[in-house]
């Protein structure tokens, strides 16, 4: 485990056994690629349609790629300090001298925590079809989102414990919309944001153990590969009969 | 009850599904019945139908009848999978 302290400064983590190393980056990228396809998707309804609640899921998903890619981006500056000799790598360095693998760890993980803590707020806000035109509810939820960014960069814990009761609303929610609907692909999504809770309750304890982490990955792939299946049989849908 | 009122989109679709419920070809009487509008109102969204290539009219033996073209499949096909994605989704 990889840890530095910067005194009342962001810190920078690695919880990976160094045999994983990359896997979870590996991981992540399939998180992205799924969270772009719902980003690709919605953004299409939401220019058909025009109906907001497409745009907004868009950019919550957005919000978990962008999540994704600073943590990707975090890890690999530990995994891989060698980047930094590359010719980008020391072009950057010549710039911000003061940078290290492990500052460029702690911010990308300051960034990793912001957009996770606030897209899945967004999805919250979406999937509990709360008002949006409440400002006060939003400006309250943002402020609530700076916050438990604050306490996470302290303390790591708090950022999975907060995703956790996050996941646990919008599982239930999910929940909720499969026994009104009673739809198959919905029954996918439910199980999908279950497993994805399940994998914050294993996150919240990687620091007991490094194999804690691999399972949570793995647990969080699993949520990922579950919230794909629905997307895809909605594309298998053959078009109805053609008459004539 | 909470009645929903429908958007013009939903309407398009039961427009188009009645058409093609009905094998791809319906009566323009039959279509007045199935879709709930009301004569002026029908006659608006047939028409723009046909602007859009969706649907056209023929007059078969002297009847007035309406046809879905390609356009109007894929448009229903479409619609039928945001209507998935929102489902699912719980959007």
């Amino acid at each position: 485990m990889v840890f530095e302290n910067v005194p009342y400064g962001p810190r920078s983590y690695v919880f990976s056994p160094e045999w994983f190393y990359g896997f979870d980056s590996i991981i992540e990228l399939i998180a992205i690629i799924v969270s772009i396809l719902l980003v690709y998707y919605s953004y299409k309804c939401f220019k058909l349609t025009k109906e907001n609640k497409y745009l907004y899921f868009s950019t919550a998903f957005l919000s978990i790629t962008l999540a994704f890619t600073a943590k990707i981006i975090g890890t690999l500056a530990i995994y891989k300090p060698t980047i930094t000799r590359t010719s980008i790598g020391s072009t950057i360095h010549e710039v911000f001298t003061d940078l290290t693998p492990y500052s460029i760890n702690a911010i990308a993980l300051i960034i990793h925590f912001f957009f996770m803590l606030l897209g899945f707020m967004i999805l919250f806000l979406i999937i509990s079809k709360l008002s949006w035109k409440n400002k006060k509810v939003i400006v309250l939820l943002a402020y609530f989102v700076l916050i438990a960014t604050w306490i996470s960069i302290i303390h790591y814990q708090l950022f999975y414990a907060t995703t956790f009761v996050l996941f646990l609303l919008i599982t239930y929610s999910y929940y909720q919309n499969y026994r009104e609907t009673k739809n198959e692909k919905a029954r996918f999504v439910t199980i999908a944001f279950g497993i994805l809770l399940v994998s914050q309750a294993f996150f919240v304890f990687v620091i007991y153990s490094r194999i804690i982490y691999v399972l949570a990955e793995l647990i969080q792939l699993l949520g990922f590969v579950y919230l794909l299946i629905p997307f895809i049989l909605i594309f298998k849908k053959k078009p109805k009969n053609r008459g004539l | 009850m909470e009645v929903k009122r429908r958007g013009r989109l939903e309407i398009i679709a039961d427009i188009l599904r009645s058409v093609q419920d009905k094998g791809g070809r319906i009566k323009p009487t039959h279509l007045l019945y199935k879709s709930n509008l009301s004569h002026t109102k029908l006659k608006e969204y047939l028409e723009t139908l046909v602007e859009k290539g969706m649907i056209e009219e023929q007059v078969v033996k002297g009847k007035k009848t309406i046809i879905m073209k390609e356009e109007g499949h894929k448009f229903l096909l479409e619609f039928d999978r945001i209507k998935e994605f929102s489902d699912s989704f719980g959007l």
